[in-house]
């Protein structure tokens, strides 16, 4: 490394909190040669985006950096900097692409001008270069059409395509440092590895030195080169990525990674590590390590004593009185060996994954479900006597569902999947079908349900903020449905609400407390006592992690794999982490366009024969594993109108494996591959496995 | 109430007093509602006469007042030109202004969030109509309303001592619980579409909860700090309509004290004679409402810090 594009030593940066400051991010290090990547990994509130706003001395005006450290950029020292010189530095040499797209374009200005604004202001380019400049960049960042999406306003563009259009407005200056703030992150798998593999092949081409920010350890392990894993405001380990999954140093990199969900792993064959405890309060910080508290390798010393980030040479450093006691021995065996009997599929039954449909006590049978969504006339509608088509959301899907069985869905956002679950649930009225619980018709809405009815289905939601009234107690959460839908008196309630309590792994006394007083991983252990307290046969389970860290998901995951085994409790389960179905799930059905594509068995799902949109989910999932960059099946195009339906095949606009004519005018078959395994595809089972083993080999992925 | 909300609820009324009494302008103005809420309390005992309309005092006596020496005299601001002592009246008159505008507010703000929390929780056509209704009342302007409301009423013939009599007399009280009743329920609407959203109302309604449990015990806490806000700001447009038709000669009747009623009394050809007659009331007139002001601002300031 000759002159770093960024070098950085010994940055403190601190947040003004009332009339103090508190140092949110202590003694950062950071060395970034140009054309290079590095990860930047964290929880929320670890710092990693106080960081890069430091990095660019972007931060709001109750942030400042300490005196006494050194930020260097190409050579110049960005601290000396005036607000005049720092803008010009911003307008063409750094860029950032925030997390948010949809928020950094200005909602009414068309894309095009846009980004000519933005070349511009730095460069003085105007007129037609600008354009074609700017078309040019357009087509650089795969956006279908240049023109055509040049001409259109922000909210005329899926997210996929706005943080497209966002990064290609950083890269048009052509930034010598670009820095990524969870860029992928609310974005759809399928449109997460189009993004990722645009930034890389751009990476490539330039000599930009990026840091990519994310808490996704997949995506760093496929995108990035050296890892920084950040925790609560410090670095507790730098390495080269493959050294980092390799042969973790610090206890919490090593907790990070045992906590993440493989693809093919399953609740049946172990539970997910978790690092218990929550990240510490920055205002509280005690004297000796910040991890001390959540660790499995704590010694008396860690609790005084901050331990030293000691340089390992090859470029690794690591932050612990004990590395050297940590290595890949603690890495979870069991995740690597299931994974790869899964994929194999030796044959063998695993316990509890027998999905045989036509025995065993069947809990739910939905049939011939539907949704759709009236579109309201327009005046010229009206005037032509015309009835627009409806969005159909849910269009004909049944399902069966065992008692104590997890039925995982899957699929890109606006493919149905919550409506299909707010239709059980019975928040929305069906326009259509049946659905039955244990032999009994159900009614449309809850408003309609009887008691009983109510008591036995349940849902825990994807946003534990918003699923606990801030204005009532934990206690009065928790009472309500054990008064309402089980008859208890006050005094057995209030026994039950401390049993539910220690169920979720809650001391007693939490049931006094108010939503906010507690952390996100601890609110959804509330709405998860909340939805068993009525003692349900059925919890539909919406996105129940997403919105939580990784460090705090695994634990709450391993909770619902507890209670479904000692309650014998169902649940439709919702994500769109595969690899967290995968995880919690018997049986996964694929949902595409308001349909079923695909139903199998939990273990069949992840190995040929699939659905194509099946095979592009799964190899579009960035696996956390650098050795394995698997080559991906990308989705181009954009989910089409639920309104304006594609005829025949409805994936047929976007399947890589389209074979003609017959999928854009008939609806395709259901193929059985094997009892409770099934695909809805023109291609004949056995071109499929085919052709898909060829493109999938076993040891490219496990 | 269990004791750990009721502890909650002390430490939150603290930090709101704490927020609002922070910035100068706000503490200033709810010290000023305060004093004036004292004088409309203990009015009859701080008027050095009881009567207000008593004529038996010499007329048009200039005001006595000395601030220097802090001392009041007789008059202190004087007598108007049927011999009536003006400090008297002033403060007898804060009672009726409170008790018109304040009950006025509150009912406008019962009725109005009631109707509102249930038309944004219940939507569909209901909403819609009561919308429209909502809308074409907004549509006309307030003072107008109130004085076609007031004439009408005024004009009914009531047994006297009857409770109707009773209403017509109170009714600029009603006016202003009327002409509120849509603008707070449009506030308790637009708050109870946003919360209704959140999945701890849809959790209540899988539990198959009422309709007016969802309402109150679900929707309605979460939207109190706008409604606090609201009403505050209502109390200031309020007494300001208050002394409005009291000026306009539809509020109270001569020769009650009402401070809009003595500024119309006074004006013209009077004013010559007895300024302080004018001065006095239009005075706190505009005090109370610039303090009612200030405060519903320092609220709106707390109530934010607060979320």
């Amino acid at each position: 490394m000759t002159t770093p594009l960024l070098d950085v030593e010994n940055l403190t940066i601190s947040y003004r909190i009332g009339k103090r400051w508190i140092p949110a991010v202590r003694d950062f290090h950071l060395q970034l040669a140009p054309g290079h990547v590095v990860g930047l990994v964290g929880e929320s509130g670890s710092g990693k985006s106080t960081v890069a706003l430091a990095l660019m001395r972007y931060l709001s005006s109750n942030g400042r950096v300490e005196s006494g450290g050194r930020l260097a950029f190409a050579g110049e020292d960005l601290l000396s900097k005036s607000a005049a010189e720092m803008r010009s530095i911003w307008a063409r040499r750094v860029k950032l692409v925030p997390q948010n797209a949809g928020a950094a374009l200005n909602p009414s200005l068309k894309i095009g001008a846009q980004v000519i604004e933005v070349l511009y202001a730095a460069m003085g380019i105007g007129g037609a270069e600008a354009e074609q400049a700017v078309l040019g960049m357009f087509h650089d960042v795969n956006l279908v059409d240049p023109e055509k999406v040049a001409d259109r306003y922000p909210h005329e563009l899926s997210g996929g395509m706005q943080q497209r259009v966002v990064i290609a407005m950083a890269l048009i200056t052509n930034p010598e440092l670009l820095i990524l703030d969870e860029p992928t992150t609310g974005l759809d798998v399928t449109t997460e590895a189009v993004i990722l593999d645009l930034v890389r092949g751009l990476m490539a081409e330039r000599d930009t030195g990026v840091i990519y920010i994310t808490h996704n350890l997949g995506v760093v392990a496929q995108l990035c080169e050296r890892v920084l894993v950040l925790y609560a405001g410090e670095i507790m380990e730098e390495a080269p990525v493959d050294q980092l999954y390799a042969q973790p140093r610090h206890p919490y990199s090593l907790g990070l990674l045992n906590s993440v969900p493989r693809l093919g792993q399953s609740k049946a064959d172990s539970r997910l590590h978790s690092i218990s405890g929550n990240p510490p309060a920055l205002a509280q910080l005690s004297s000796g390590c910040v991890f001390a508290d959540r660790c499995e390798f704590v010694i008396d010393k860690c609790r005084v004593d901050k331990p030293p980030l000691e340089q390992l040479g090859d470029g690794r450093a690591v932050r612990c009185f004990r590395w050297e006691e940590v290595d890949a021995s603690f890495l979870d065996p069991s995740v690597e060996t299931s994974y790869q009997s899964s994929f194999h599929g030796d044959g063998e039954e695993q316990p509890g994954r027998q999905i045989d449909n036509e025995v065993g006590d069947k809990l739910m049978r939905v049939t011939d479900l539907k949704k759709h969504f009236p579109v309201a006339k327009s005046l010229g509608d009206w005037l032509r006597g015309k009835t627009p088509a409806p969005i159909r959301a849910v269009d004909g899907v049944n399902l069966t569902l065992g008692a104590g069985q997890t039925l995982g869905l899957v699929g890109e956002s606006g493919s149905g999947k919550t409506t299909l679950s707010r239709l059980i649930i019975g928040l929305q009225e069906r326009s259509g079908g049946q659905l039955e619980l244990l032999g009994m018709d159900i009614r449309n809405s809850v408003r309609e349900r009887s008691p009983d009815v109510l008591s036995k289905l349940q849902m825990v939601f994807q946003n534990p903020q918003n699923s606990l009234n801030p204005y009532l107690s934990v206690r009065q959460a928790l009472r309500r449905p054990l008064v309402k839908l089980r008859d208890m008196t006050p005094a057995q309630a209030e026994a039950e609400v401390s049993e539910l309590l220690r169920r979720v792994n809650l001391r007693e006394d939490y049931a006094d407390r108010f939503p906010d007083e507690l952390s996100g991983g601890e609110k959804q252990r509330v709405v998860i006592a909340r939805a068993f307290a009525s003692d349900p046969d059925l919890i539909i389970c919406d996105e129940p992690v997403s919105a939580l860290d990784v460090s705090v998901q695994s634990a709450v995951l391993n909770l619902l794999a507890r209670l479904q085994e000692e309650h014998g409790t169902a649940y439709l389960f919702i994500s769109h982490d595969l690899a967290v179905v995968g995880y919690l799930s018997d049986v996964i059905a694929v949902m595409y366009l308001g349909q079923l594509f695909e139903v199998g068995a939990a273990s069949d799902l992840f190995q040929p024969p699939y659905h194509p949109y099946t095979e592009a989910l799964v190899s579009a999932i960035p696996v956390a594993d650098p050795e394995h960059k698997a080559e991906r099946m990308l989705l181009h195009d954009v989910l089409p109108s639920a309104q304006h339906l594609p005829s025949g095949c409805r994936f047929h606009t976007r399947c890589p494996r389209k074979i003609g004519a017959v999928c854009e005018e008939e609806a395709p078959p259901w193929r059985e591959v094997d009892a409770g395994h099934a695909i809805r595809c023109h291609i004949p089972l056995e071109e499929l496995s085919a052709q898909q083993r060829s493109f999938l080999r076993p040891e490219e992925i496990g | 109430m269990n004791p750990s909300s009721f502890g909650r609820q002390i430490a939150a009324l603290r930090r709101f007093a704490g927020v609002l009494l922070r910035h100068p302008q706000s503490a200033l103005g709810t010290a000023l509602v305060f004093f004036f809420l004292f004088v409309a309390v203990f009015g009859a005992q701080l008027a050095p006469y009881a009567n207000p309309n008593d004529q038996s005092h010499a007329p048009r006596v200039s005001p006595t007042m000395d601030i220097g020496a802090l001392q009041l005299g007789e008059h202190p601001f004087g007598t108007d030109r049927l011999g009536r002592d003006v400090y008297s009246r002033v403060i007898l008159g804060a009672g009726s202004i409170f008790r018109i505008a304040g009950l006025g507010t509150l009912i406008s703000v019962l009725v109005g969030s009631a109707v509102g929390l249930y038309m944004g929780y219940r939507g569909g056509w209901f909403d819609e109509l009561l919308g429209r209704v909502i809308d074409a009342l907004l549509a006309i302007p307030a003072l107008l309303l109130a004085l076609v409301l007031v004439g009408i009423i005024r004009n009914l013939d009531f047994e006297i001592g009857s409770w109707q009599a009773e209403l017509a007399d109170n009714v600029v009280l009603l006016v202003i619980a009327v002409l509120y009743v849509p603008v707070v329920a449009r506030v308790a609407r637009s708050s109870a579409l946003d919360i209704k959203t959140r999945e701890f109302v849809e959790a209540a309604e899988i539990r198959g909860e009422p309709t007016y449990y969802i309402i109150f015990r679900e929707i309605l806490p979460s939207v109190i700090p706008a409604l606090v806000v609201e009403a505050s700001l209502r109390f200031s447009y309020a007494i300001f309509l208050v002394a409005s038709l009291g000026f306009l000669g539809f509020g109270a009747r001569p020769p009650s004290p009402d401070w809009g009623l003595m500024v119309n009394e006074n004006r013209g050809g009077f004013y010559q004679l007895t300024p302080w007659a004018l001065d006095f009331p239009a005075l706190a007139i505009a005090i109370l409402v610039i303090a009612v002001n200030l405060m519903s601002d320092g609220i709106r300031r707390a109530v934010q810090k607060g979320n």
